[in-house]
């Protein structure tokens, strides 16, 4: 039931879920990753059709080191995209600062439908492929998935995820002592760029054919789902969360067009009947004996109880 | 040319009288509970489908039901009224289902956005289960309109008659509401709530019955939405009110958030603007909309004519 091309989707569900989890990490609620996600996976789809340097052949295969570079560049351009639109965007707050970023995906999506170069409806087909089957893919997004929570799990032992943390919790205290608050939400809104291009890069190559629907506002409403389930205190609830929802309607298409309203049900329900997601740190504290407990804790901190949650 | 541009500032002023009443939606449950309903869109939808049944259109071939309809179909008024009513139940379940949960746990009102879409996303889909995915078109004619001729003549100009009722209609909504919310006891009740709604409560406002209705109100202004602009364009599938929920956003950051004024005027602005892209660029027509939204939020956060909101510590 589950092949080797579903778990490819489902590490690119948990990549995008992850892209949602960073700015959320700082307490920013951005919907902006489809757009980044759509950045990188037209990149990708224009560079590898149109450029022969990257040696794309005629039968249709792809080098390998060009899909790392696609994969390195799309992350750039999102990154940089986000660079420059994050710093203004940033300023908002709660629903304005949502509001702005369905707004940027609304206007990516636009002009990818409508520039001369990409294809307009139909978009851009025949992408080259760098593996002959969904297995090369599958190594790919798991080593991509791999660096991004090595990235998140790095994070919360360093002083950027502790000040993204104390951002979370509290931004005006945490300006107060001393954060530079606005450099730490824009490195977060950025590097959710550089996953959600990356991802997009290489679901170009695995899809075959990229269109402007990619990256659409349905998608900024399946990505929140994946946290919402999993969970947004912990970088492992939105892998989660990816992984199963990216799954579930596959997994209920004998169900047929009822998987949808399932999906909605998620979004709908999720917060109220399981308000902190699946995975929490209290869960991840109980499971006990993994190495992740320890970062959160420096031997000189106070014995503080971990499961007890600001409201 | 001056019938060209006459048509033209009548369609852009048309479509943005129905901005204005989705933007007016958003406005009255922004106000009063301080959250966005994003199932806003799929009730827009709900309202056009409603009114095409009324009608006594048919359910096509790929619906739950395929062949069914009404026995008879109802007059345009008295179809789109009702749909109007319909699409405020459907409000009124949307309260009950996405924000009355989180209001009796205090949860962090942000969630109510996630939940709506959630609500939003489950009605559009059971539309399209009902439905199917496939497109609907209205009678056109004089039969369609009561009556009415199908285009009228005006200073030399050519107009549709449906895009004179729309303007008319949303008018005529806006006014009313405006007056309810001015005038009468019941929105002066509404006003105090969204004003402060515990001192309200304390002097004897039923204030819960007042966040109903404020959702029955929002839902019954888009569903009429949803029916002027299937009855002047066509139905293109359930999931068309999304496009006008978004939209709807936009003239609602325009405007300034809960600002009736902004609303009426974001909405106009929007449609006119929109109605003046040359029709070679009318593929980023749709992009207008939140470039302008984007601009404005970074200039002028507060819309323009919200009123400037200083974050309490």
């Amino acid at each position: 039931m589950i092949d080797n091309g579903l778990l490819v989707q489902m590490l690119l569900g948990a990549l995008l879920g992850l892209s949602v989890y960073l700015p959320l990490a700082t307490g920013q609620l951005s919907l902006a990753t489809p757009a980044f996600y759509a950045v990188g996976g037209t990149l990708a789809a224009l560079l590898s059709t149109r450029w022969s340097a990257l040696g794309a052949t005629a039968d249709g295969g792809f080098p390998l080191a060009s899909l790392l570079l696609e994969l390195v560049l799309g992350g750039l351009l999102a990154g940089g995209l986000a660079l420059l639109v994050g710093r203004p965007v940033l300023r908002l707050r709660g629903i304005y600062l949502a509001i702005a970023t369905i707004a940027l995906v609304e206007i990516v999506r636009v002009a990818i439908l409508n520039l001369p170069f990409t294809g307009g409806a139909i978009g851009i087909f025949s992408i080259p492929q760098p593996f002959t089957d969904a297995s090369g893919y599958l190594v790919t997004a798991l080593a991509l998935l791999a660096l991004a929570g090595w990235l998140c799990q790095r994070l919360e032992a360093m002083p950027l995820g502790r000040a993204m943390a104390a951002i979370r919790d509290d931004e005006l205290a945490a300006g107060c002592m001393g954060i530079d608050t606005t450099r730490v939400k824009l490195i977060a809104f950025v590097l959710s760029a550089v996953v959600a291009g990356s991802s997009g890069a290489l679901a170009a190559h695995f899809l075959n054919t990229w269109n402007a629907r990619q990256g659409s506002f349905d998608v900024s409403v399946t990505l929140l789902a994946f946290v919402i389930l999993g969970g947004s205190r912990t970088w492992l609830g939105p892998v989660l969360g990816g992984l199963v929802l990216t799954a579930l309607p596959e997994l209920l298409r004998p169900v047929g067009d009822v998987r949808l309203v399932l999906f909605g049900l998620v979004i709908l329900l999720g917060p109220v009947l399981v308000p902190q997601g699946l995975i929490t740190p209290a869960l991840l504290e109980r499971l006990g004996g993994w190495s992740w407990r320890g970062t959160l804790r420096t031997p000189s901190a106070p014995q503080s109880n971990p499961s007890e949650e600001p409201s | 040319m001056i019938e060209a541009l006459l048509q033209t500032l009548l369609n852009g002023a048309a479509s943005g009288g129905v901005y204005a009443l989705v933007a007016l939606g958003y406005t009255l449950v922004f106000s009063v509970l301080g959250v966005i309903n994003f199932a806003q869109g799929a009730l827009f939808s709900i309202g056009g489908y409603l009114t095409f049944l009324l009608m006594g259109g048919k359910i096509g071939v790929n619906g739950a039901l395929p062949g069914w309809g009404l026995p008879a179909g109802l007059p345009f008024a008295l179809a789109l009224l009702l749909a109007a009513a319909g699409s405020g139940l459907a409000g009124l379940l949307v309260e009950r289902v996405a924000f009355a949960p989180l209001r009796r746990r205090r949860a962090e009102p942000l969630l109510a956005l996630i939940t709506s879409l959630g609500a939003g996303v489950v009605l559009v889909n059971l539309l399209q289960i009902l439905m199917g995915a496939e497109g609907y078109a209205f009678p056109q004619g004089a039969d369609a309109l009561g009556g009415l001729p199908d285009a009228l003549v005006i200073a030399g100009a050519r107009i549709r008659t449906i895009q004179l009722l729309l303007l008319l209609v949303s008018a005529a909504a806006v006014l009313a509401l405006t007056l309810w919310l001015e005038r009468s006891k019941g929105g002066q009740a509404l006003r105090a709530v969204a004003e402060d709604a515990t001192t309200a409560q304390l002097l004897g406002i039923h204030s819960e019955a007042m966040v109903r209705l404020a959702f029955f109100v929002s839902g019954a202004l888009a569903g009429l939405g949803g029916g002027l602009i299937g009855v002047s364009v066509s139905l293109p599938g359930p999931y068309f009110g999304i496009g006008y929920g978004l939209k709807g956003l936009a003239v609602l950051v325009l405007g300034g958030l809960g600002s009736v004024p902004g609303a009426i005027a974001g909405g106009l602005l929007m449609g006119l603007a929109e109605a003046l892209v040359p029709s070679e660029a009318s593929g980023w027509r749709d992009a207008l909309a939140f470039a302008i939204l984007f601009a404005v939020l970074l200039l002028r956060p507060s819309g323009l004519l919200g009123r400037r909101v200083v974050d309490k510590v």
